[in-house]
């Protein structure tokens, strides 16, 4: 018989928390690892709805907390979170913790961002490497239960992102630092596709509040790359 | 063999190829386009990467986008499945010049058969039985008539490039001709970019037969016998069979054995398909060769056992054939039933939505190959292909009664789609008889034809 519907959905929205198998200069290792996974479960079940409801009442694109050895970056995604990244060791028969599938599902009463929301982070020693938590599946799945909330809600929530123009290497610009003041179409890098310079263009007027992706990164196409705070946003709320 | 390989295409077939790669051990990343990043291809994929918006030309058939995501994504060779950038000759190049492997033949076989009417004077050289046409591309609505007339009509007008029967007209008198011409070329122009057309004789009651080849890089090659695909819609597959019904068991290996003899003599290399028109005295006029893996190639791998994805894979990483034709044993009939998005009551137009329920048949000798599911959104960007029913049985009767079967048990709720003209197909005494010709449901008008089966 057809499957049920909600059942594809649990298997669909893969917001399932994954450590990459590829262990990073600050990963910790053997013994460590059961006490790594305890700590996961303490920050998805204390930290994380917390701060999905911060990251919604305030009204801010990012937030980061650290705990311990863990930092845990939480990030509204703009019509979607981003995908790439994804490690064959986040296919779904290795994920781990999978009760905690589902993860971005609005499971809370309080406002909280939608579907596969791009769970960020990772070992504090380790800015640049690949990501110890990482969101896994496409997570757009999710947005059938509740559509129209997310576009509703998200823009204004949201400051204004710079997105990938292209699939490459992004190389950020001299305007895609913290504080610049910005001018709607501004060039804040470019994204390197085949040689080929692709400009990444600030969206609104406003305030460049965070770079999302370091120089040298590969980038898909609409992937978040500069966070805005939008001039008159300030004092709006 | 490969160590990744990005998959660039969508919809079943990039879930075909994953499923290859898969079976190979090799890993594989699935580019898409913005629409389809909650496509089932990319929820299965080892990785995924979006490399453009819904418009094709941005994503899909971007060259540059494509290369790119597979450079950062570290893989060694694309699979560009069919439609799309999978024929095109200065792409397979551009692949090549960044150290990646196209999978399907090398830029330089691409090019030997690019041309339509080019390839059919090649392979006309070694030995195939070719239909009449026109000599060289119609330079104007002069020459063009000029042609026609030595050819005598009715003739087809078809573009050199692509296929999907667009840009194809058949005409029966000058004056349709030199009107035709002209929705021709931009038609041509628009889809593949090449306005440049010819023209072949066109059969009234002819049969569309092709042989399935595979050639390794070592000029080694088998054939895998054939596939009817007489039935169609305005020269658009809708139901492909084999072994076909419109020749003996003896014309048919003869066919092929003269088919695969050709084309590793032209030098063609990795999976291909020759296509033929069979006239009503059952004689063979080669027509084209597509050099990628066809949408119907299940049929194939029902009869022969043989994973052509694989093959050509295998192929492409310069490994040899490892089959020798004698090993080749097809068994029984199957046939594949196109599952598209499309609404037989209102002239076959396409249609998008969402996915309310899905349950795909089983039982002896049936396969489904799809990306759906329940609550996918079929965008409205792509082509209207949903799927692919394919029915195997020891005999002909039994693959139909299987058939049968299976497309009752098809769920699909949500999206209109095409299954009542199979059904319908398969009331058909023409077809039931196995005399079905690729003009029958133009002829009768889909609408009678259902109605036909209606009553019966």
């Amino acid at each position: 018989m057809p499957e049920d519907p909600s059942a594809a959905r649990a298997r669909t929205d893969g917001d399932a928390v994954t450590r990459t198998g590829d262990a990073s200069p600050g990963a910790p290792e053997g013994g460590d690892r059961v006490a790594d996974l305890a700590g996961i479960d303490r920050l998805l079940d204390g930290l994380v709805p917390t701060l999905m409801a911060k990251v919604a009442t305030l009204g801010v694109g990012e937030l980061e907390v650290r705990q311990g050895d863990w930092r845990i970056r939480l990030r509204r995604p703009i019509g979607g979170p981003s995908q790439f990244g994804r490690r064959a060791t986040d296919r779904p028969g290795q994920r781990i913790h999978p009760g905690h599938e589902g993860l971005g599902a609005p499971a809370t009463p309080r406002p909280a961002p939608q579907g596969g929301s791009a769970l960020g982070g990772g070992p504090a020693t380790n800015g640049s490497g690949g990501p110890a938590l990482a969101a896994v599946g496409p997570g757009h799945r999710a947005d059938t239960a509740g559509q129209g909330d997310e576009p509703a809600e998200l823009p204004s929530a949201h400051g204004p992102v710079a997105t990938s123009p292209a699939v490459g290497v992004f190389q950020p610009g001299a305007k895609a630092v913290g504080g610049t003041r910005v001018q709607a179409g501004d060039r804040l890098g470019v994204v390197d596709m085949l040689g080929v310079p692709q400009d990444v263009l600030a969206p609104a007027d406003g305030i460049v509040i965070g770079v999302i992706v370091e120089a040298g990164t590969a980038v898909e196409y609409g992937q978040d790359l500069v966070h805005i705070e939008a001039s008159g946003a300030v004092g709006a709320r | 063999m490969f160590n990744k390989i990005l998959i660039a295409n969508r919809g079943e077939i990039a879930l075909r190829v994953l499923r290859a790669c898969r079976t190979l051990g090799v890993e594989a990343v699935v580019a898409y386009s913005e629409p389809d990043r909650a496509s089932l291809p990319v929820q299965l994929a080892d990785e995924a990467i979006c490399i453009g918006p819904s418009d094709a030309r941005r994503s899909y058939l971007s060259a540059p986008a494509v290369i790119s995501a597979a450079i950062v994504t570290g893989c060694d060779a694309i699979h560009p499945g069919y439609g799309f950038l999978s024929e095109d000759e200065t792409f397979a190049e551009v692949v090549r010049a960044h150290d990646l492997t196209f999978i399907g033949p090398p830029p330089e076989v691409l090019d030997r058969f690019a041309s339509k009417e080019g390839t059919r004077r090649l392979l006309g050289s070694y030995g195939l039985p070719t239909i009449p046409g026109s000599v060289g591309m119609l330079r104007d609505d002069e020459h063009a008539l000029e042609e026609a007339a030595r050819i005598g009509y009715p003739v087809l007008i078809k573009p050199s490039a692509g296929g999907g029967g667009k840009g194809m007209r058949m005409v029966r008198t000058p004056r349709e001709l030199e009107s035709a011409i002209k929705v021709c070329r931009s038609e041509a122009k628009s889809a593949f970019g090449d306005d440049s057309l010819y023209l072949e004789k066109w059969l009234d009651e002819n049969r569309h037969v092709e042989v399935q080849v595979a050639v390794d890089r070592y000029g080694h090659g088998v054939h895998l016998g054939e596939r009817d695909c007489s039935v169609q819609r305005r020269h658009q597959k809708i139901l492909e069979e084999g072994p076909t019904p419109a020749m003996s068991p003896a014309a048919r290996a003869e066919l092929c054995e003269r088919a695969i003899h050709a084309v590793v003599a032209a030098g063609y290399e990795n999976v291909g398909t020759l296509e033929f028109l069979v006239d009503a005295n059952g004689d063979p006029f080669f027509i084209e060769i597509n050099c990628r893996i066809q949408v119907e190639h299940p049929v194939t791998e029902m009869l022969t056992g043989i994973d052509l994805v694989v093959t050509q894979i295998r192929i492409a990483a310069g490994e040899p054939l490892g089959l020798a034709q004698a090993e080749i044993q097809p068994r029984g009939h199957a046939i594949e039933f196109r599952i598209n998005a499309e609404d037989p009551a209102h002239d076959f137009r396409p249609g998008a939505g969402t996915v309310q329920r899905y349950h795909a048949p089983g039982g002896p000798g049936i396969r489904m190959d799809s990306h759906l599911f329940p609550g996918y959104e079929v965008p409205p960007f792509y082509d209207s292909l949903l799927g692919k029913l394919i029915a195997w049985g020891p005999d002909r009767a039994t693959a139909i009664e299987r058939g049968r079967a299976a497309l009752d048990e098809l769920v699909v709720d949500g999206i209109t789609t095409n299954v009542e003209i199979h059904k319908a197909i398969l009331a058909n005494d023409a077809f039931l008889e196995g005399r079905i010709t690729t003009n029958l449901l133009d002829r009768v008008g889909s609408a009678a034809f259902l109605a036909a089966a209606a009553r019966s």
